[in-house]
């Protein structure tokens, strides 16, 4: 099989033949679970593009269960094969690619023109896969050093104007930067001269990065074409013959690269790396080996690469990465290498949930979800033992796992060029967030110890703040939206600008709320989003979520009695809810009852609808929250 | 027609089938774009590909525009390549 072998997410060499059996004979079931498991970045391209073949055939035979996405693709090449790619990619994340795509060439006057077929379409998202052909400016030899800058500050203001033009779509735009062509005329003075084409780019790529507002993504392919290596990423004929952007090698990856920006924004990225321990994170076998025998650190080829790996994975857990342990090993002995081994890096303070146990790993994947209070979809799981992985697989097919290499050297680009952690942005909230779900597990300690639920709650002292979101809680707010799946009564994934739209509207209320406690401080947690209708003195609950981790803090109630003062302040006479099921909220199915609501429409598909009269006879809810001073 | 001609042959059925999904696609010499069905620009494009990679040859442009002529043939085709082979 021509598949990179450890860019995949199957341990099966027969799976793609078996796929034309299954597909043959409708054999439904095995295809809907198999096929996803296929598609990797690793893929060539004969194989992806004969997937997605197939994968017309199986949507043809199946309904198979997707979110559907518009997109629209804009570039100056031929779209189609990269459109088909990203639709492979986007299947294997369960998302149906609805998309438009516009004549070559024509992306400008698409963008300008208000009568376009774009603007009919309604993207939510707008690919502009520019290259460096589309850079309208170029350096002349006789410009000086503040010329060149005048040219590069002129381009940049040509790409925002488009961004702002497509401000009526309201959609995101992911918009490429500008990959350097593998040849210089300038020979090596191109990263100095002042008016040498790379470093004009160079230039432009960092002022477009600083200028782009939230609303855009940059993707950024110049990463692209030098991780694969310049004169492989931009095979010059099939521009020349087909008007390919790239050698059609490198489209699969750069397909996959899309779509991991996409998955991003729709809140499908992962959270959190389940890793196992023995010849995973070390070499050898700890509970035979003992803490001398392991080989971990600096002396020999392997344990330097598994030191290596241990690195990057910190680094990841320092971005907001979850880090869990999931292995065969007694707890104590585990637990001791990573207390008193000197050489590693990683250390017990930086797992959020251990888990050593002789259960087997499907029951413990499961335990560390529940204990995290994520969704399996969440997890990756990394094991050295193709056994194990295959039995996950088998088991947990919602949970990622990686291929393996035997070579732990390799460890890092298995893990790494699946983009399984891509983040749209990096608040301070990620930064704190594995300390936040270390904290949590300390109150979970805490709670099964107390009393009662009021002297937990009142020994938490906690303070909370809402306020209305505003410009610095904005981004944090909308990662919220789309990342919160449990505590979430209606699951609509407003953006940025729809959000921005609300704080600007009289009629709207958009609120967040932060609460801290004696464990630490745990950042926004909440938001909630409702309109006022003044004519039917009604405020509307258009969107209420929760981060799970401050469940069963009292912050619903304390919330509620805020949003009524509230409407009571605008002169509303009652607040109106609606609940929308999904296979994650059934938590707050009850959430508008216990809150003293009453019921007034029950539809057959679950969804239901809600009713608080104020007044006289409403009283404030007890929670145990002090208002910050 | 020689052994190596009928050797490119029988691989590039291999290549064939696996683009246009097809288990009994069957070619000749004498085979053009308009017998097969899905020959399209796109389709072209990955046959290309998969030729390039099967038989680790490398067109010219000068190839690639002449296979894109209509009327031509897998015996065009196979010339490319063992011409290709041979340098």
């Amino acid at each position: 099989m021509e598949i990179e072998r450890f860019l995949t997410n199957t341990d099966d060499p027969d799976l793609i033949p078996q796929i034309k059996v299954d597909l043959k004979a409708a054999n439904v079931e095995a295809l809907a679970k198999d096929f996803p498991r296929l598609i990797g970045p690793g893929l060539d391209y004969t194989t992806a593009n004969l997937l997605h073949r197939q994968l017309g055939q199986l949507r043809r035979q199946i309904e198979l269960k997707e979110r559907r996405t518009k997109v629209a693709l804009l570039g100056s090449f031929t779209t189609k094969p990269l459109a088909n790619l990203l639709d492979l990619f986007l299947s294997a994340g369960r998302v149906r690619l609805d998309l438009y795509e516009a004549d070559y060439g024509t992306f400008r006057q698409e963008i300008l023109d208000a009568d376009s077929g774009l603007y009919r379409f309604q993207p939510e998202f707008l690919i502009l896969a520019t290259t460096w052909r589309d850079l309208g400016r170029r350096p002349d030899m006789s410009d000086d050093r503040h010329a060149v800058e005048r040219k590069v500050k002129s381009e940049v203001a040509d790409w925002k104007s488009l961004w702002r033009a497509t401000r009526r779509l309201g959609c995101q735009i992911i918009q490429n930067n500008f990959d350097a062509p593998p040849w210089r005329v300038l020979g090596n003075l191109e990263s100095r001269h002042p008016a040498s084409f790379s470093r004009f780019i160079e230039m432009a790529n960092h002022e477009m990065q600083d200028a782009a507002p939230p609303y855009v993504t940059i993707h950024d392919i110049d990463h692209l074409a030098a991780s694969w290596g310049r004169w492989q990423w931009g095979d010059e004929r099939y521009y020349f013959h087909a008007k390919l952007p790239c050698s059609p090698a490198h489209l699969v990856d750069y397909a996959h690269s899309l779509a991991s920006l996409i998955f991003a924004q729709l809140g499908l990225g992962k959270k959190c790396l389940v890793l196992d321990l023995d010849n995973t994170l070390w070499g050898g076998v700890i509970g035979d080996d003992g803490l001398g025998g392991i080989r971990i650190g600096q002396g020999d080829p392997e344990s330097e690469a598994f030191a290596a790996f241990q690195r990057y994975v910190l680094g990841l857990q320092r971005r907001g990465v979850i880090l869990a342990v999931c292995s065969k090993n007694t707890e104590s002995i585990a637990k001791e290498v990573f207390e008193k081994h000197p050489e590693m890096a990683l250390r017990l303070d930086d797992i959020s949930c251990f888990v050593a146990n002789w259960d087997d790993k499907a029951t413990n994947l499961g335990r560390i979800a529940e204990r995290l209070n994520i969704g399996l979809d969440s997890l990756v799981f990394v094991d050295d033992n193709p056994a194990e992985r295959s039995i996950i697989r088998r088991l947990r097919p919602e949970v990622a796992v990686p291929e393996m290499p035997q070579d732990p050297a390799y460890f890092v680009s298995a893990l790494e060029r699946h983009r399984y952690f891509q983040a749209t942005t990096i608040s301070s909230e990620d930064l704190e967030r594995t300390g936040f779900y270390r904290a949590a597990q300390a109150r979970q300690a805490v709670e099964s110890t107390a009393e009662d639920l009021e002297g937990f709650l009142r020994s938490l002292e906690l303070v909370g703040h809402i306020a209305a979101i505003s410009a610095a809680t904005l981004e944090r707010s909308v990662q919220l939206i789309h990342r919160s799946n449990q505590f979430n009564v209606t699951t609509r994934r407003h953006g940025a600008t729809e959000v921005q739209a609300m704080m600007d509207s009289p009629a709207w209320l958009a609120l967040s709320v932060s609460l801290k406690d004696r464990f630490g401080d745990n950042g926004l947690i909440a938001v909630l989003l409702a309109q006022a209708d003044t004519a039917a003195r009604t405020l509307f609950i258009d969107t209420w979520l929760m981060s799970c981790r401050v469940l069963k803090r009292g912050v619903e109630q304390y919330m509620l009695n805020r949003l009524v003062e509230l409407a009571e302040a605008r002169e509303l006479d009652r607040l109106v809810a609606t609940y929308i099921p999904t296979a994650k909220n059934g938590l707050v199915r009850d959430l508008f009852a216990e809150l003293g609501f009453t019921c007034i429409d029950r539809q057959n598909d679950g969804q239901t609808r809600w009713e608080l009269a104020l007044g006289a006879r409403w009283q404030p809810l007890t929670h145990f929250i002090t208002e910050q001073p | 027609m020689d052994s190596a001609r009928e050797h490119i042959q029988s691989e590039l059925e291999t290549v064939f089938r696996r683009v246009f999904d097809d288990d009994e696609l069957l070619i000749s010499e004498a085979t053009t774009a308009t017998n097969v069905g899905g020959w399209d620009s796109m389709a072209h494009v990955n046959l290309i590909i998969a030729i390039e990679k099967r038989f680790g040859v490398s067109f010219s442009g000068a190839d690639l525009a002449s296979m894109r002529r209509s009327g031509q043939t897998v015996g065009h085709l196979i010339g490319l390549i063992a011409a290709s082979q041979n340098q």
